[in-house]
């Protein structure tokens, strides 16, 4: 346990240090959901009021989506340069202190471009002048990051090996999460547009979003050691 | 060593057993089948549509089963049968998703509905096309045979879930269609019909990934054996 | 010691080593020769635990005789053409990092005598300044203080002297006698020969025993 909790930390901040250097890597996943919304805002034009809050939730999210399938393809770069990740697979490190490490950064950059997302299409998207931003909302967004990120990681794992890796990784990424996609829509429309609350969403979608996330989050942490073992 | 041209003529005498069954199926069907209340004649294509779109749902499970086997017991034999599973699971999809539009035009008036069932196989079609693409990008071995074995039981444990997260999404905003009240309200005879039909579509769908794969593993043994004429 | 019995290893097919059976001893360098292609660079992926043997076994023994059930806590593997080093961190970074997912003392006292020894404690080189700008021969002289850091009984030296100067050349000696000296094992692959001409080494040539053919 004491060696677990060492190399996890120890795999998290040289994520932290990687990541921190290059600020490219996590600023221009933020920079193009800046630019997704404003083509949102030139696409759908001058929208009536009553129909703010739906196209506020399609865009946010949609603009989310996209933005974390960026950062999470990126996740194993660093560890592609001058074979680091060979030999991190030579040292006798535990995988799910790997893996662990990888989701805690992933949903730290996710948090970094998904909450920023969420003001700037509130800010251009609502021009209403009453901010649709609150808590539950927040939390839906953060369980769909949650959910996502596992996912994440072991796609991007995976990919490593692949020739195809720039159009595979969408091309199985976005399928495999249409159930996060439309949970948290329907969650949040459910919220916004038809005024329920957190519990009630509990038995439906958000409860579906929690069975999705511990899902793949253990399935993600045992297959991550067959990814890493020797091949 | 296994007799080839023995397991030839077995996969031969097979298939034609099981194509035979499954066109008496279908002649049945288009001939004597009751027509339905509703649909007239055209909803006959239900013998053909139904049974395949079950079968391509069984293949994500089948898929996932061999992912399974081929994690735990390291079996490279069980890595091929996974990638002929997929195979057949995407012949199954195209054929349902094909099917399915036929039938829409003359019920529904549209080629494409969001139907839950049919979305969900539109995004099972993709799935099996990424996990295809994704073991030809990667080198024969071992390595490959894990990765795609991963990936398998992601996908097969995943399509439940979509299944159930589309359906809601449709139900939550429009009933549920008319035409497809299914079950119940069938005659018993087009049920027993159907069934038999269904049977005959998972034969096929069984023949298909059994000679696939006895295919996919002479491929690999002409390939090993052009290296060991190379190497001598 | 390291016990290596009828090993062998199949790529797409391809037999690349058969039958390979040998010991490295405590105290003694093992020198892997053989021509380009003979499966040098394989055989030390295999060893280091990055590909899976497709027959034979690989066992560590422990000095009381016991075999260690993960072989990866006593084996430190430098790779041919590539440093294993984060760019994007400093020298004390890179090496802070390998000593902690080992458990060993990462401190600057444990650390910075050795970054002496490989002529990197500077400043400006230890601290503050990305690997990826140092020279090829910063590279590799920082790979190589993380194996002596590494305090690892047995090592694998794939090309170790590529990039060196002179002086890099002698400091790798030293260090390589250090570790003889406390009975390390040393399993090497170096197309040049001469820096260890002074040391007593065994070969072993993969075309004539590693291979069936």
């Amino acid at each position: 346990m004491k060696t677990f909790l060492a190399q996890y930390r120890a795999l998290l901040w040289q994520a932290v240090q990687v990541e921190w250097a290059n600020a490219e890597r996590w600023l221009s996943p933020l920079l193009f959901s800046g630019t997704m919304i404003l083509l949102f805002v030139f696409t759908f034009g001058t929208v009536e009021p009553k129909f703010i809050p739906q196209l506020y939730i399609a865009a946010t999210f949609l603009t989310a989506f996209f933005s974390l399938q960026i950062s999470f393809s990126r996740v194993l770069e660093p560890d592609m340069q001058d074979r680091v990740f060979d030999q991190l697979r030579t040292y006798p490190i535990s995988p799910s202190a790997w893996f662990l490490s990888k989701y805690t950064i992933v949903i730290a950059l996710g948090v970094l471009i998904l909450a920023p997302t969420l003001f700037l299409s509130d800010l251009f998207l609502n021009v209403s002048g009453k901010s649709l931003l609150n808590g539950s909302l927040a939390i839906i967004a953060l369980m769909a990051l949650l959910s996502l990120g596992a996912l994440g990681v072991l796609l991007s794992t995976m990919m490593l090996r692949s020739n195809a890796k720039q159009i595979l990784y969408p091309l199985i990424y976005f399928p495999l999460t249409i159930p996060v996609l439309l949970s948290a829509v329907e969650s949040s429309h459910a919220i916004l547009v038809d005024g329920k609350d957190l519990s009630y969403l509990m038995s439906s979608w958000l409860g579906l979003l929690v069975i999705f996330g511990i899902m793949y989050f253990t399935l993600c942490l045992l297959l991550f050691g067959e990814l890493v073992k020797p091949e | 060593m296994i007799d080839a041209r023995k397991q030839d003529r077995l996969t031969l005498a097979l298939g034609i057993a099981v194509f035979a069954f499954a066109g008496l199926c279908w002649f049945y069907a288009l001939k004597f089948a009751p027509p339905d209340a509703a649909q007239g004649e055209v909803y006959r294509i239900i013998y053909f549509h139904v049974p395949s779109a079950i079968t391509a749902f069984l293949s994500s499970a089948v898929l996932a089963v061999l992912s399974l086997w081929t994690l735990f017991k390291r079996s490279p034999t069980a890595a091929v049968w996974s990638k002929a599973s997929a195979e057949v699971g995407l012949i199954f999809t195209v054929l349902t998703l094909v099917t399915g539009s036929i039938w829409g035009r003359p019920t529904w008036g549209v080629w494409w509905d969001w139907d839950a069932r049919l979305t969900t196989t539109l995004l099972l079609a993709l799935l099996y096309a990424g996990y295809l693409i994704f073991t030809s990008s990667m080198s024969p071995g071992p390595q490959r045979d894990r990765m795609s074995a991963a990936l398998g039981v992601i996908i097969g444990l995943d399509v439940p879930i979509i299944y159930k997260s589309v359906t809601w999404w449709r139900t939550l905003h429009q009933p549920p269609s008319l035409l497809r009240s299914g079950g119940s309200s069938m005659d018993p005879d087009m049920v027993k019909i159907l069934m038999t039909c269904l049977v005959a579509m998972i034969l096929i769908g069984a023949w298909l990934l059994w000679t696939r794969s006895v295919n996919l593993k002479l491929q690999a043994s002409i390939e090993e054996h052009s290296h060991s004429v190379h190497s001598h | 010691m390291l016990e290596i019995k009828s090993l062998g290893f199949k790529y797409q097919y391809k037999t690349i080593l058969s039958g390979l059976s040998f010991d490295a001893k405590p105290g003694e360098i093992l020198h892997i020769t053989g021509p380009n292609g003979s499966g040098k660079t394989t055989l030390m992926s295999i060893l280091a635990g990055l590909r899976k043997e497709s027959a034979g076994t690989i066992h560590y023994r422990l000095p009381d005789g016991t075999t260690a059930l993960d072989r990866r806590s006593f084996v430190e593997y430098l790779p041919a053409e590539a440093n294993a080093l984060f760019g994007k961190m400093d020298a004390m970074s890179n090496l802070r990092l390998w000593l902690r997912l080992r458990g060993l003392d990462d401190s600057d006292n444990a650390i910075r005598p050795i970054l002496k020894n490989w002529e990197l404690d500077h400043p400006l080189i230890r601290e503050n300044f990305s690997v990826e700008s140092f020279s090829t021969g910063m590279k590799r002289r920082l790979a190589l203080a993380r194996l002596e850091l590494s305090k690892t009984p047995c090592w694998l030296l794939d090309e170790p002297l590529y990039g060196l100067d002179a002086k890099g050349i002698d400091t790798f000696q030293t260090m390589l006698n250090g570790h003889l000296l406390s009975q390390g094992i040393t399993i090497i692959v170096s197309h040049d020969i001469a820096p260890l001409e002074r040391f007593r080494v065994r070969k072993l040539d993969l075309l004539h025993d590693g291979r069936a053919s």
